[in-house]
Parts: structure tokens; C-alpha cells; sequence
């Protein structure tokens, strides 16, 4: 663990990634503590406060301090999506092992009933998802899981499928080891590694479309400080207030560029062959 | 006189993350109009490095520390990049080692022809068609105004690579490097490449530089030969000399490691109990698919043959005879037809003690290890399987000359024989009776080559172990098999004892192969 | 490119719609919305409404409701709106000529920035603009469209009042002011396919670079300007076709946003109002159609792929 985070350091986008999600991380685990008042507090006479001493990034329509409302809705924001993305992650990649595995006609079937899902733009699948489901958090969330499963389906069949064709698995199959043995002993080590990958830069995407959600009035609900919702919220102020809307698509866009340059990092730091 | 080209005292660096790395040592060499030199080493020697750097063609961390390269008196290493690309492809051509990624795959072969043309003999777009067409024509390629308008995915792998040769040849160079020109081509398309190879030379008396590993090949190529090791060329001279008295040590052993077919390194006579029997076996690769076209080939029919209790089997043939299949419908790893027997009893399923008995090694180093299992969890696998103690591991890397603490090694941390070695330890942990090696050298060094048949025939002597070796080289073979099975195009064509080759009784594919597969240096006075 | 080859790849396309079918109207089935609560209002009778309901077949069996739509589909008839009372397909497919002038305009202008700074960025790897290159696919990449839009409207709209805040003017009613409302969102669409093209292309391009036969090219003499032109971007250019295709898809999603944020009555529009007032005809009929429209631009991509590629023309 250790050792993968050395050499995530030498890579210069896992520097950065790590970096930048070790401050998220901080932030959702301490942000109530780290807030200088309760997010809900209103306060009439700071209606609309700029940045300044009193109101670090400002204040919104009703006086509410927008920095503590940053760090009280990361929590509703960054780890819900890690939630959605390992759960579309872990259905993916059963239905897409599963895919590779069977082979022939069942695997031919599947793949393509998933080209087909995959015709529906993930977000206008969230979107009809969520709404079916009711709107809401936890809808979103099952929404977005539901979404990612077949991109992770296919690019955990195709990564399963080259593990197959390596000589070592053909040994393992002459050498007459069960068919669970060579899955998981065999092939799975190998087939983890790009999914990671995979999985960390499609959190950034959840962290996306779940603020997106929110923000089409489809995901977290008020009175959350969801960063979509902290959005959605302040552009009816844009010309007066544009803090209320640049500080939130802000924390929204870093917390994405982390994922996606841990994501690149480890792909670098995963490569076995470029273990010194 | 002086030289036509001629490198002196030249020094490369790479840079690299951990300081500089030499790739070539004072290297001298002079190559005279007409003539060609050979230049013989194994990877990792320098030799591309070397003809590289003739080229003006090196990577950005690249640096001449020392030495020049003159081509025709002129400095080369002095010429800026403009006159550099007027005297590439004009004054030196160049034939690659793969046709199939030297050539662009979305540009017709013609195209790739005329542009040389039309770049350096200034013909016009029609001029250099015609004279495009004559050129594939002197590399007798049949049908060459059809050839011009194909793709090079269209065209067998012998007509790119004569593509490749009359784009070198085209614009009347002065030198040509060849860099393992035949390598990438099957045994009998290689040797009609080289046929080739003499016509062009006689006709043109172009002088050539021919980059090889293989040194019966050079041998018969070159008039003069330098052998290069780490950077260095150890040791020049007239190829015909040097080769019957290498005077450096390096050249000795290289010249050892060739595999030469009647130097027999076995010479005990196989019982006559028969342990396996394969009866018409054969494979289908061709599927019914949902929605896309159902590819075929590669398979197999009727094959028979059998194998003796501690006989080594060679089955030999050219890529897509087939031969990999067979292996693998032994191994149970594609679904066959036909029948096997196992000491006279037929196998109906592939169970325990007949995978036991059938262990397989396969040729690729790379692909054969997994990547993210230590040495130790590799071997410890038919262990277990098998019956066996974990104790044991560092005996059987003892028994393949590994120290025993390569057990706690990533594949990644061994070489390419190293690899081999860990494969034959993991297929011997099963105290097999029968291990089929599938071409497993074909991507070695020679002298890697001939220490891995070495300790395969060690192992033999120690266990009595059966092999069914399957290669593409007649002149290995005939140094260790007993008998030959030969495949053509997924039929088994010739079955023959290796004594009776060359009697005229082999199949006259058999002797295609022969004649193909030319003998070493001293070998043509043998018996 | 073969007959056969065509034709299954026809049939993959109607397969994949039948799918989409299935989906849409499973989902649309799911969602709790109740047509005849729809139409009549609250304080229907329960007579009326179930006299409403067995008159639009919502009492029949879900497979023949199912079979019933398909075949209207098949017809060309994709349903009345609950909201408007007037036909859905006109409706829709006047939305999606609108989106389509959008996404149009987003993908050249970002094939126009895209290709030249992948290539540029590959050719000189390490350089200031590769670092830029590189910074902005990330930018690109990492910020939703909602967020992009609004700081476009910020800068360009409110601050500098260079552009109009939001609405849409058709090009045949007004070309200039069309475009001006076109800006906007076109800008916003394409930060995100630039960043992903871009990215695209400097990868393809450095690979090509690095192969074994745009080095025979350069061995052979040929002039610098032939070997990049005949011999890279030939080459590197072809995957990216394909990726246009697969980005039609993310651009598709992302069009609800903008749409939504810019005022364009444009497909996305269109559909987010129905989810928003659960209108389940005009639900199914924009799903279908924006997948729809997404399969045959991957049919497109396919085709053009093989008519650029040799290797895949005599499939």
C-alpha cells in the first residue's frame, strides 16, 4: 500500500490526484467541524455578503455562510458518488466477467444487449431512472449505478477477454485447474488493476452527473448544500452574486480533476512491468 | 581506394532517468563499394543502435559522443536535417525487418513506391508509376499493375517485403541495410527472399550492410562479417574464416550455439513401449456467431502419429500449418475430434493423471509467466495439484540452473531464458512423462537457445522424459529428435525417421524444407 | 464494404431499438404517473376515470399495451402529448432538428480546435502547449456542462455583454441573430468534446509516430511535411472517427443541460419538461428518438470508417 503510494508520488498526475482528494477526504470527514457557523444559519443583514473577512466565500439570498455550506455538502456530494460508482462498478464487472467467461452465443447476446442500453445517453438514463425511482438522493444515486453498470460490463469483458488469451492462463487450463481457480487466481489479478482505473475516473463522472441531477431538480432536494443544489441555487442571483455559483462549480470541477488525475496516475503506477 | 561507408571510432549515449547508458563503444567498421559486411549479435547488442546512427535516426536522448560515419568520403553525422533526408532513401535505402508494420497499412503499395520516386529521382507522377511497375516486376512479383493499386493487408508477407525491397532499390542507392530482412518470414519465403537478395546484388552491385542474428545466414550473405557484443564489435573478418577459426571468445561461443544438424546432441535410442497415440485428431475453428461472419482456419485434420516411452518427437512446420493447434488439443485446450490412447488406455476425459503425465511449455516468455504471481506461487501451483512439497521449489529451480532464490522473483525481474526456464521447472514440477514444447526458442537469442535445449536434454537424462518439440527450425531438430512429423496447411504431410533425411525418400515438402533451411558455416563438407 | 456487412449491421441497429423500446417503456411503465389522473384532474370520478382508462387501454395486459405502442411506433405514430393534447412526433422532431443544429455547429468548431492541438501537442510533447493542451482536457473533462454554462453566461453574456443571456432564434428568421443565440451553447457543448478529442488525438498521434512504418517513411527521405500529412495524420485521424461517434452520445446527455440552461426548445428541452410533468408519450418518443438519432450516427461513423480504412473495405 505503501509502496503503490510511492510510487503514485513519482508520477506527476498522482501527486496531484492524491493531493487534491486528500483535502475532499479531510473535508467530508472534518467539514462540520471545519465550518465556521451551522449551515443553515440565516442572516438577514449579510444578505448576498461578498468574499471578506466575515464571510470567507461569501454569503447567499438569506445570509447563509457559503463556505460552510461547501463543507457540510461535500458529504452529500463526493462520497454518494463513490457509493454509485462502486455499485455500477462491482454490477458491471460480475455481468461483464460472467459475459467473457460463457463465451460464444450468451456472451455475443449480452454484449450486445449492452451496446444496445448504451445508446440511451447515460444521462438521459439517470434522468429517467431517477424520476421513476422519485427523485431524491438515494434515487440519484441508484440511477447513476444503474447507468455506469454496462460501460463497466464492457470494459471489464474486454480487459477479462485479453487475460484469456495470455499463456498463463492456457497453462493454469492444461495444468487442469478449476474453472474458479483460473478466474480468480489467474485472471483476476489482472483484470483489477485497468478496472480500478476505470472505476476512479468514472467517480469523477458520478461526481458530475450527480450534480447535474441535482441540479435538473432530480437529485439531492433542499434544504442538502449538495454542490449541484449550491449551484442551481445561486444562478437566479448570477449578476448581483456570481460567487454563490463560481464557488461551488468550482469544488465540483476539483474534486473531478482529482479523480481523473488519480485515475491516470495509477494507471502508471498499476503497470507490473514498470515495477523497478 | 577509400571506403564506401565508413564508421570510425564511433561512441553512443542514451540518457536515461538514471544516468547515461553506452550503446555503442568505439565501434569501427568500413564496408567498400560492392561489397557486403555482415553484422552478427544477439539483442542487445547495439547492431540497431549501430544502423541507426548510420541513418541519422535517433531517439531524442540520443547522443554521438565520439567518432564519425563517412559515406563516400562525405561526414554524415555533419549534414543538417534537409541534406540528411535528400541522402536517406536516395544514397542509402533500407529493407526492414517486419513488411507487415514498415509498410502503411492505408496507402497502396504503389503509392509507397512512387512517392520514393517521384522524392528522389524527381520522375512525375505517370513516369514514376511506369517505372514503379518495372521495379516490382525485377522483384518478380506477378501481376504488378494489380499489385500497385493493393493495400498492403491484401498481399502475403513474401510480396510486401519484395515491395519493401524495390522501394530501396528504386532510387539506385548506393547502399542498402538490410535489418533481418528474413526474420519475420516463414522458413521457405525467407530463402526465395534471399534468392532474391544475390539476383538484385549481381545486378546492381549495390553494397550492403546485412544486420542478422543468425549466423549461418550471414555467412552466406556477406563477404566480410563484424560481431558485435555490449556496444562492441569483438571481432571482424572474411565470413568464411572467421567463422571455421573464431579467434575471440564471444564469436567462439556464438558460432557453437548454432544449431548445426549433424552434430547430434542425443544419441540413445528411445524404448519401444508407446506412452502416447493420438488417432485423427482434428480441430474446427470455424463458429456460428449472432451477428457477425464465422471465421475459419488454423485448424487441423486427421492427424495420427505417436509417441515412445523418452522419445523426442520434432513436429515441424511453417506458421498456420497448424502445429499449435495439435499442441493444444492435446493439452485439452481447444475441443477436438479423434481420439488419444495413454499407455494403450484411451483417455475419454482429460483427467488428473493425464494432465500429470502431459505437461506443455509454451513460446512465449512474456505471456507464459503471470505477471503478478512471484516464482515461488508459480511453481507452488502443480505442486499442489499434483502432490508434491512446497520444500521442493528450490530444487527445481536448481535442476533448471536458477538459484534458489529466484523463488521470491516477479516475472518482470527475469530474462526472456530465464522466463523459459521458470516455465520448464513449473511443467517438470509435475513429474510429467511427456512435455510438449511449443516453439519454445523461437523468440530466444541463440546462445540462450542452445543452453535451453542443453538443460531440456539434461532433464531428460534425469527423468527419462518424453518431448514432442515443435519448431520451425529443421536444423534444431535434427540435432535432438528421434523421429519428425511434418504439418502443411493442417495435415500432417511426412513422418519420417531423422536418420532418413536427405536418404530422398522424405515428402517433397520435407525437402522444400530442407533446402530452405541452408547448413552452417562448415557444415557443407559433413557427411 | 459488403452487402452482408450492411445488412447486419442494419439488423444490429433495429435490435438495439428494440431494446431501447423494451427499456423506455418498462421505465415509463414504472414511473408513478397515471394518464387518466393526467388528463381528467384531481377530483376526476372514479367512474370517469376508469371509463378513461379502459378507452386508452390502460387496463389491458402490460405486453399487449406494450405490442399496441410498438405497432403505432412501427406506423409512425408515437402518441399524443398529455400536456399539450397535440401529436408527439411533429413536436419532437422539430426539437430535433433544433438540437441537431446545435450539435452540428459544437462538433465542427470542435474538430476545428481539437485535431490541430492533439497533433500539435503530440508532435512537440513537453512543450508549453502540450501543457495547455493537456490542462484544458482536463478542465474539459472534469467540470458538467451545467457549471460551464453558467460561467460562459457570467463572462460572455452578463459581464461583457457581448452575447444574448438565453433563447433561441431561428437562422431562417434571423441569420445573425440566430447565430449570436448559437454562441453560447455551442462554446459550452464543445469545451467538453474538445477536451476528449484533443486528448484522443495527441495519444493516436504519438502512436503513430512511434510506429514501425512512419519511420520506414522517414528513413526513405520523404519531406517532413509528406510524412505528417500522407503518413501520421492519415492514420491517427482514423480512430477518432469513431470516438466523434461514441462522443455523439455524451454530447446527446449533455445537450439536456444546455438546452435547458440556454432556453432552446430542443429535443433535451422537450424531454426534460415531460419527465418534469411526467408526460409519458412524449417520455417514450424523445428517448426513443435521441437513441435513435445515436445509433445512426454510430451507423454513420461505422460506414465512414470503412470507406477510410482499406483494411476494412472488403470486409
Amino acid at each position: 500500500m505503501t509502496d503503490l503510494l510511492r510510487r503514485l508520488f513519482r508520477t506527476r498526475q498522482g501527486a496531484f490526484g492524491v493531493s487534491i482528494l486528500m483535502i475532499v477526504t479531510l473535508i467530508c470527514l472534518l467539514g462540520p467541524a471545519l465550518a465556521p457557523y451551522s449551515p443553515d444559519r440565516m442572516d438577514f443583514l449579510g444578505r448576498f455578503a461578498a468574499p471578506g473577512v466575515r464571510h470567507w466565500l461569501g454569503a447567499d439570498q438569506f445570509g447563509r455562510d457559503e463556505l460552510s455550506r461547501l463543507l457540510y455538502g461535500a458529504r452529500d456530494t463526493v462520497p454518494a458518488a463513490l457509493l454509485a460508482t462502486l455499485a455500477g462498478t462491482l454490477v458491471g464487472a460480475v455481468l461483464g466477467t460472467l459475459s467473457a467467461y460463457a463465451g460464444g452465443s450468451w456472451d455475443e447476446a449480452i454484449m450486445r444487449t449492452i451496446d444496445a442500453v448504451m445508446a440511451i445517453p447515460g444521462l438521459l438514463l439517470a434522468l429517467l431512472i431517477a424520476s421513476t425511482l422519485g427523485g431524491g438522493e438515494q434515487s440519484a444515486l441508484l440511477a447513476i449505478a444503474i447507468a455506469f453498470a454496462p460501460g463497466m460490463a464492457r470494459i471489464t469483458r474486454s480487459v477479462a477477454l485479453a487475460a484469456r488469451q495470455e499463456e498463463y492462463v492456457a497453462a493454469a487450463i492444461a495444468r487442469g485447474e478449476s474453472g474458479v481457480r483460473i478466474v480468480f487466481a489467474e485472471m483476476l489479478p489482472n483484470v483489477i488493476a485497468p478496472v480500478i482505473v476505470e472505476t476512479t475516473i468514472r467517480v469523477s463522472f458520478a461526481v458530475m452527473l450527480l450534480a447535474t441531477l441535482s441540479f435538473l431538480g432530480l437529485g439531492a432536494q433542499p434544504p442538502s448544500s449538495e454542490w449541484g443544489l449550491l449551484v442551481s441555487d445561486g444562478r437566479t442571483y448570477l449578476h448581483d452574486a456570481p460567487w454563490l455559483v463560481l464557488v461551488p462549480g468550482a469544488a465540483i470541477a476539483i474534486s473531478a480533476i482529482g479523480f481523473n488525475l488519480l485515475g491516470d496516475g495509477l494507471r502508471d503506477a498499476l503497470n507490473p512491468r514498470d515495477e523497478r | 581506394m577509400t571506403a564506401l561507408l565508413e564508421v570510425r571510432n564511433l561512441t553512443l549515449d542514451y540518457a536515461t532517468g538514471r544516468g547515461s547508458f553506452r550503446a555503442l563503444e568505439d565501434v569501427s567498421l568500413s564496408v567498400e563499394a560492392g561489397e557486403v559486411l555482415g553484422l552478427v549479435g544477439e539483442s542487445g547488442s547495439g547492431k540497431t543502435s549501430l544502423a541507426m546512427a548510420v541513418m541519422g535516426h535517433l531517439a531524442g536522448n540520443a547522443r554521438l559522443t565520439a567518432g564519425s560515419i563517412r559515406l563516400g568520403g562525405a561526414e554524415l553525422t555533419a549534414l543538417g536535417p534537409a541534406a540528411m533526408r535528400a541522402t536517406l532513401g536516395r544514397r542509402i535505402g533500407m529493407v526492414f525487418q517486419n513488411p507487415s508494420t514498415s509498410l502503411n497499412p492505408t496507402l497502396t503499395l504503389g503509392r509507397q513506391i512512387t512517392e520514393v520516386l517521384e522524392r528522389h529521382r524527381g520522375l512525375s507522377g505517370r513516369e514514376a508509376w511506369k517505372e514503379a511497375v518495372a521495379w516490382l516486376e525485377r522483384v518478380e512479383l506477378r501481376h504488378a499493375e494489380a499489385l500497385m493499386r493493393r493495400y498492403p493487408h491484401e498481399v502475403s508477407g513474401g510480396e510486401k517485403q519484395r515491395v519493401v525491397i524495390a522501394t530501396a532499390f528504386a532510387p539506385h542507392p548506393e547502399i542498402v541495410l538490410f535489418d533481418e530482412p528474413t526474420t519475420a518470414l516463414d522458413v521457405i519465403t525467407g530463402a526465395r527472399i534471399l534468392e532474391l537478395f544475390h539476383k538484385l546484388r549481381a545486378e546492381t552491385g549495390v553494397a550492403g550492410l546485412y544486420i542478422s542474428h543468425d549466423l549461418g545466414l550471414v555467412a552466406r550473405v556477406a563477404e566480410n562479417v563484424a560481431v558485435m557484443r555490449g556496444g562492441r564489435i569483438v571481432e571482424t573478418g572474411r565470413a568464411t574464416h572467421l567463422f571455421a577459426h573464431p579467434t575471440h571468445d564471444y564469436t567462439r561461443r556464438l558460432v557453437d550455439a548454432v544449431p548445426r544438424p549433424h552434430r547430434r546432441l542425443v544419441d540413445d535410442n528411445p524404448g519401444s513401449a508407446e506412452l502416447l497415440r493420438a488417432e485423427a485428431i482434428g480441430v474446427s475453428y470455424a463458429r456460428r456467431r449472432l451477428f457477425r461472419a464465422s471465421p475459419a482456419g488454423g485448424g487441423i485434420d486427421g492427424v495420427s502419429f505417436a509417441i515412445g516411452e523418452g522419445e523426442i518427437l520434432g513436429l515441424v512446420g511453417e506458421s498456420g500449418s497448424g502445429k499449435s493447434t495439435v499442441a493444444r488439443a492435446l493439452t485439452g485446450l481447444v475441443r477436438a475430434t479423434g481420439s488419444l490412447r495413454l499407455d494403450g488406455v484411451p483417455v475419454t476425459r482429460m483427467r488428473h493423471d493425464y494432465r500429470r503425465a502431459v505437461q506443455i511449455v509454451f513460446q512465449h516468455p512474456d505471456s507464459s509467466l503471470n505477471p503478478r504471481h512471484r516464482v515461488r506461487d508459480i511453481l507452488a501451483r502443480p505442486l499442489r495439484l499434483y502432490g508434491g512439497s512446497l520444500a521442493q521449489i528450490p530444487t527445481l529451480l536448481r535442476n533448471v540452473n536458477l538459484p534458489a532464490d529466484y523463488a521470491s522473483r516477479w516475472p518482470h525481474q527475469l530474462s526472456g531464458g530465464e522466463k523459459q526456464r521458470v516455465a520448464i521447472a513449473r511443467a517438470f514440477a509435475a513429474r510429467p512423462r511427456l512435455v510438449i514444447c511449443d516453439e519454445i526458442t523461437a523468440s530466444l537469442d541463440v546462445s540462450v537457445q542452445a543452453s535451453t535445449i542443453e538443460l531440456l536434454l539434461q532433464l531428460r537424462r534425469q527423468h527419462g522424459t518424453a518431448y514432442l518439440f515443435i519448431t520451425h527450425d529443421l536444423n534444431l531438430i535434427r540435432q535432438i529428435a528421434h523421429r519428425l512429423i511434418v504439418m502443411r496447411e493442417g495435415r500432417l504431410v511426412d513422418r519420417l525417421d531423422v536418420k532418413a533425411l536427405g536418404s530422398g525418400r522424405e515428402h517433397p515438402y520435407t525437402r522444400a524444407l530442407m533446402a530452405a533451411s541452408p547448413l552452417p558455416v562448415g557444415e557443407e563438407t559433413g557427411p | 464494404m459488403s452487402l452482408t456487412w450492411l445488412s447486419r449491421r442494419l439488423l444490429l441497429m433495429a435490435y438495439t431499438m428494440l431494446v431501447v423500446a423494451v427499456l423506455v417503456f418498462a421505465i415509463t411503465q414504472v414511473l408513478p404517473a397515471d394518464a387518466a389522473v393526467t388528463l381528467l384532474g384531481q377530483n376526476a370520478t372514479p367512474a370517469a376515470l376508469l371509463a378513461l382508462r379502459q378507452k386508452l387501454g390502460l387496463t389491458d395486459p402490460t405486453w399487449l399495451q406494450f405490442w399496441h405502442w410498438l405497432w403505432s411506433l412501427l406506423h409512425g405514430n408515437f402518441g399524443t402529448s398529455m400536456r399539450t393534447g397535440l401529436p408527439v412526433g411533429p413536436t419532437m422532431f422539430a426539437a430535433l432538428s433544433r438540437s441537431l443544429l446545435l450539435a452540428a455547429c459544437s462538433i465542427l468548431l470542435m474538430l476545428v480546435i481539437a485535431v490541430p492541438l492533439g497533433v500539435l501537442a503530440a508532435l512537440r510533447r513537453g512543450s508549453a502547449l502540450d501543457v495547455f493542451a493537456s490542462l484544458v482536457s482536463y478542465l474539459g473533462i472534469s467540470v458538467p456542462e451545467f457549471v460551464t454554462a453558467t460561467f460562459v453566461l457570467v463572462v460572455l453574456a452578463d459581464r461583457l455583454g457581448w452575447l444574448p443571456a438565453t433563447g433561441y432564434v431561428p437562422l431562417s428568421q434571423h441569420f445573425a441573430d440566430g447565430v449570436r443565440h448559437l454562441i453560447a451553447p455551442v462554446l459550452t457543448i464543445s469545451l467538453v468534446l474538445i477536451a476528449h478529442v484533443a486528448r484522443m488525438m495527441r495519444s493516436e498521434t504519438i502512436d503513430v509516430l512511434a510506429s514501425d512504418y512512419v519511420r520506414a517513411a522517414q528513413l526513405k527521405g520523404l519531406l517532413r511535411r509528406t510524412v505528417l500529412v500522407r503518413h501520421v495524420l492519415r492514420n491517427a485521424l482514423l480512430p477518432v472517427v469513431t470516438v466523434v461517434a461514441l462522443d455523439v452520445g455524451y454530447l446527446l446527455g449533455g445537450i439536456i443541460v444546455v438546452e435547458e440552461i440556454f432556453a432552446i426548445p430542443g429535443i433535451g428541452r422537450e424531454l426534460l419538461i415531460a419527465i418534469q410533468n411526467r408526460d409519458l408519450p412524449s417520455i417514450q418518443a424523445g428517448a426513443l428518438i435521441m437513441a435513435g438519432t445515436y445509433a445512426v450516427a454510430n451507423l454513420l461513423a461505422d460506414i465512414a470508417y470503412a470507406l477510410l480504412d482499406p483494411r476494412l473495405r472488403y470486409d
